[in-house]
């Protein structure tokens, strides 16, 4: 009965071990794997005015994801994440009919981010936008 | 019935498990008096697997091209979370599997296992460890740092020595005629590919014939140590009474594992930049050739011994010669004494030879 208790107790350390053991190997992989931290504490982006005219948009890279600022002239200034709301592939300006398309599914919205037709469930995320002397500060 | 019993009972009825751990496992018996020698190969496997795993993992962030490897291997080094330890693992890991081949061939030898019937288990294994040479010479060369890049040119250089063929072959090898970016990618793809896929072959191979003639008995602790196989026909080695490898001998094979273990985690731990000299930390320069480079510690008997001769092409012509003799020692000792001290010739003349690797080999470091 002792030698059966012995037995388990060595059972449970041996397991115990190996376990923390298979643990201390798995963790490094797993940081390893794991994708680096986009640094999204500094991820101000900022453009000059001068260069956004008015109906144009530009394309930049925000938090580690594709964004858009587009100067609407009626409504302002609007930055836009630039990722489909449907399947997350990535919107395109046309500048001549005032709207995004997603080359995707054929998703429309409009220069401020709404739902016009198709797929897409629901607006593009608006980001943090300020403007001063003349310089464009997206975040 | 519980779930993980039906799971084993519709794995039984298909694969017939019980028979085949009884048969394979349980029934695979090994000599009584084998000793702990016999699990070197285990270990050699465990590193060669340990080695995949890491290069696999480097894989995911190196990049071989000579304009980025150098950062990339830095960034590995300073930036990935526990890069280094992968990479360290990986570095160690390569001097490893050379140390615990010598020591593997070394049992072999003393114990006369490489005797008739077992000459392509000797051989399959002497080119384990060529092919296991030749990945750590290529895999010196990828982190791209002043250290690999002229390491390999002087070791690649020996080659150009040959008369006739060894501009050509040098060329061939290097893909230009001084060590560059042509010579990374031929370096890279047969350090990933190349030879680890033949390294993976040629291990099959040397399992299957340790299977199918045998498992060979120690020469300790008998009265008879003569070699009992007679040159008449195919005859599988059995042990009836022996010690079932299962769970006898893997016991023995996981200790000394583990035992590994603690010896490489300590060097990985302890001195992590054993094999990282100052120049390992320098960019490749083709224009600047560093002082004092020297190859890994492996190699230095061959570095020192090519220096003791006039002409760099008799230097390897007697190496290789030497080599040659060692790979074909089994057709060569046709002698039935397996005991090392009822063969003294035999072995005075592999401790002589293993003394004057250590000698060359010490002699290379302090030259």
């Amino acid at each position: 009965m002792h030698g059966h208790d012995r037995r388990k107790f060595l059972g449970l350390c041996l397991g115990g071990i190996t376990f923390t053991l298979m643990g201390a190997a798995i963790y490094p992989v797993f940081k390893f794997l794991a994708p680096l931290q986009t640094r999204k504490s500094a991820g101000k982006v900022e453009i000059r005015q001068q260069d956004l005219a008015e109906g144009e948009a530009k394309f930049i890279e925000f938090g580690g994801e594709p964004a858009v600022v587009v100067n609407s002239g009626e409504h302002g200034l609007i930055a836009l994440s630039a990722v489909c709301t449907h399947l997350g592939c990535i919107v395109q300006w046309e500048r001549d009919k005032r709207r995004f398309l997603c080359p995707c599914h054929a998703g429309l919205y409009t220069e401020s981010g709404e739902v016009i037709s198709g797929p897409p469930p629901k607006q593009l995320p608006k980001l943090p936008l300020s403007v001063n002397n003349g310089i464009i500060t997206v975040g | 019935m519980k779930i993980s019993k039906k799971t084993y009972d519709w794995l039984e009825t298909r694969l017939g498990i019980e028979e085949l751990i009884g048969k394979s496992l349980k029934g695979y018996l090994l000599p009584r008096n084998i000793n702990f020698w016999y699990s070197m190969g285990s270990i050699l496997l465990f590193i060669f697997a340990l080695q995949v795993i890491t290069g696999i993992l480097l894989l995911i962030y190196y990049v071989p091209d000579a304009e980025k490897a150098f950062n990339s291997v830095k960034a590995i080094m300073n930036e990935i979370p526990f890069g280094w330890f992968i990479r360290t693992c990986h570095v160690i890991g390569a001097s490893s599997m050379v140390f615990f081949l010598l020591l593997h061939m070394l049992s072999v030898l003393f114990m006369g296992s490489y005797k008739s019937p077992r000459e392509l288990n000797w051989l399959s294994g002497f080119m384990l460890f060529t092919l296991v040479l030749a990945i750590s010479l290529t895999g010196y060369l990828l982190p791209w740092s002043q250290l690999s890049f002229w390491a390999t040119t002087v070791a690649t250089n020996s080659v150009g020595t040959i008369p006739l063929i060894g501009d050509f072959l040098l060329e061939f090898l290097r893909g230009g005629k001084l060590v560059g970016p042509p010579t990374l990618g031929r370096f890279f793809a047969l350090h990933v590919a190349v030879l680890p896929v033949t390294i993976a072959v040629f291990v099959m191979i040397h399992l299957f014939l340790v299977k199918r003639i045998g498992i060979s008995t120690p020469p300790f602790g008998l009265d008879d140590t003569k070699n009992r196989w007679d040159d008449g026909k195919f005859r599988y080695e059995d042990h009836p009474g022996g010690i079932p490898f299962f769970p006898h001998y893997l016991l023995q094979d996981l200790t000394s594992i583990a035992l590994y273990l603690a010896i490489f985690v300590f060097f990985v731990f302890f001195t992590p930049s054993l094999f990282f000299p100052a120049d390992a930390f320098i960019p490749a320069d083709s224009l600047r050739t560093p002082a004092h480079i020297k190859p890994e510690w492996y190699f230095l008997a061959n570095y020192q011994a090519l220096k003791l001769f006039p002409n760099e092409f008799i230097g390897i012509i007697v190496q290789a010669l030497a080599m040659t003799f060692i790979a074909f020692l089994p057709f060569l000792d046709r002698g039935k004494e397996k005991h090392p001290l009822k063969r003294p010739v035999f072995t005075a003349c592999a401790i002589g030879g293993i003394l004057i690797f250590l000698a060359l080999t010490i002699w290379g470091h302090y030259s």
